[in-house]
């Protein structure tokens, strides 16, 4: 009884976050099949230790790990994180469901932001992390997430909207 | 105040494509191995134990067993040494009654099909199966608890009659 109430348990959270943590996962990930191993490993080595989904950090941290290990064995090299990042860059991209031509053009601009900015974007929007929750994941300041945040509204906006 | 608010509507306009259904099949058949979330919770940490229990048991058990076996090679030197001359090999009877078969295993890890084969005399020709295994047979003594195991490879061939249409 109790189990089926746990099962129940994650498949009402993971219908809820799958897809921005999904999404998360795709900015490392070269497909979207790499994107759902990540976040299949992620997922359920978080589940088995029975966090509280409250704990949102530690599954996106964990997201954000396996990912950057992805990365790296991907590479067959052993890389600096932010060398992994900057690699990653070029070959990935958030996926949409794009609606219309100013969706099309939004998924666009947020492709060209700096990683750093991108991935605060994406657990904000897309996952609703509060900036505390994002700070833990990427082990910075409240106020760097939130400046970071500012800054990729900024570039989205100069992107769209060009003088 | 915040003359981001139009672009934040946009943006969370954009909706991230849905994970494929396969992901939660996946990631349900990944939790189910360690059984429901909770049971994996609860049970991982005493079955840490039971297994380091298991081991240090089954440790002790085979020492107990090597120095069982040593005692009674060491015990019965002179014995042995008088009857292997006078005796045949049957001589191990003693130890067999105290050791009872309890275990028996046969692991094939290996079959080769070699074709038809016409054997002499033979109206029909046979497919001959080549198999290869690794036998372990166990015995165990009752009053000690004492096992001895012992393991070794064999192979097998099959000739399978076949009828032609």
């Amino acid at each position: 009884m109790e189990n089926a109430a746990l099962d129940e348990n994650w498949k009402n959270c993971f219908s809820q976050i799958g897809p921005g943590l999904l999404l998360f996962a795709r900015q490392w990930a070269r497909s979207r099949a790499d994107a759902e191993d990540i976040v299949q490993e992620a997922f359920v080595r978080f589940w088995r230790k029975q966090h509280k989904i409250e704990n949102r950090a530690l599954l996106y941290a964990t997201v954000r790990s396996i990912a950057l290990d992805f990365l790296r064995r991907d590479h067959r090299r052993a890389r600096r994180e932010t060398l992994a990042f900057a690699d990653a860059e070029e070959s990935v991209q958030p996926e949409f469901e794009i609606d219309d031509q100013s969706q099309r053009s939004l998924a666009a601009a947020i492709s060209l932001l700096p990683n750093e900015q991108r991935e605060v974007l994406v657990m904000k929007i897309w996952n609703d992390l509060t900036f505390a929750e994002i700070a833990t994941v990427l082990g910075i300041s409240q106020n760097t997430a939130a400046s970071r945040y500012r800054y990729a509204l900024a570039a989205l906006k100069k992107e769209l909207i060009p003088q | 105040m915040n003359d981001f608010s139009e672009l934040e509507k946009q943006l969370r306009k954009l909706r991230p494509i849905l994970p494929s259904q396969n992901l939660a099949l996946r990631i349900e058949r990944a939790l189910a191995e360690t059984r429901s979330p909770g049971a994996a919770a609860v049970l991982s940490r005493p079955r840490r134990l039971n297994w380091s229990w298991l081991s240090l048991g089954l440790g002790l058990a085979a020492a107990t067993a090597i120095l069982i076996v040593a005692r009674v090679d060491l015990d019965q030197p002179k014995k042995e040494t008088k009857n292997i001359a006078s005796i045949p090999p049957v001589a191990i009877v003693p130890v067999a009654t105290e050791f009872v078969p309890a275990d028996f295993t046969r692991v094939v890890y290996r079959t080769s099909d070699e074709g038809l084969r016409f054997p002499s005399g033979s109206a029909q020709p046979v497919r001959r199966f080549r198999s290869q295994t690794r036998e372990t047979l166990v015995w165990r003594n009752p009053k000690s608890g004492a096992s001895l195991r012992i393991s070794y490879p064999s192979e097998e061939i099959s000739l399978i009659p076949i009828s032609g249409q």
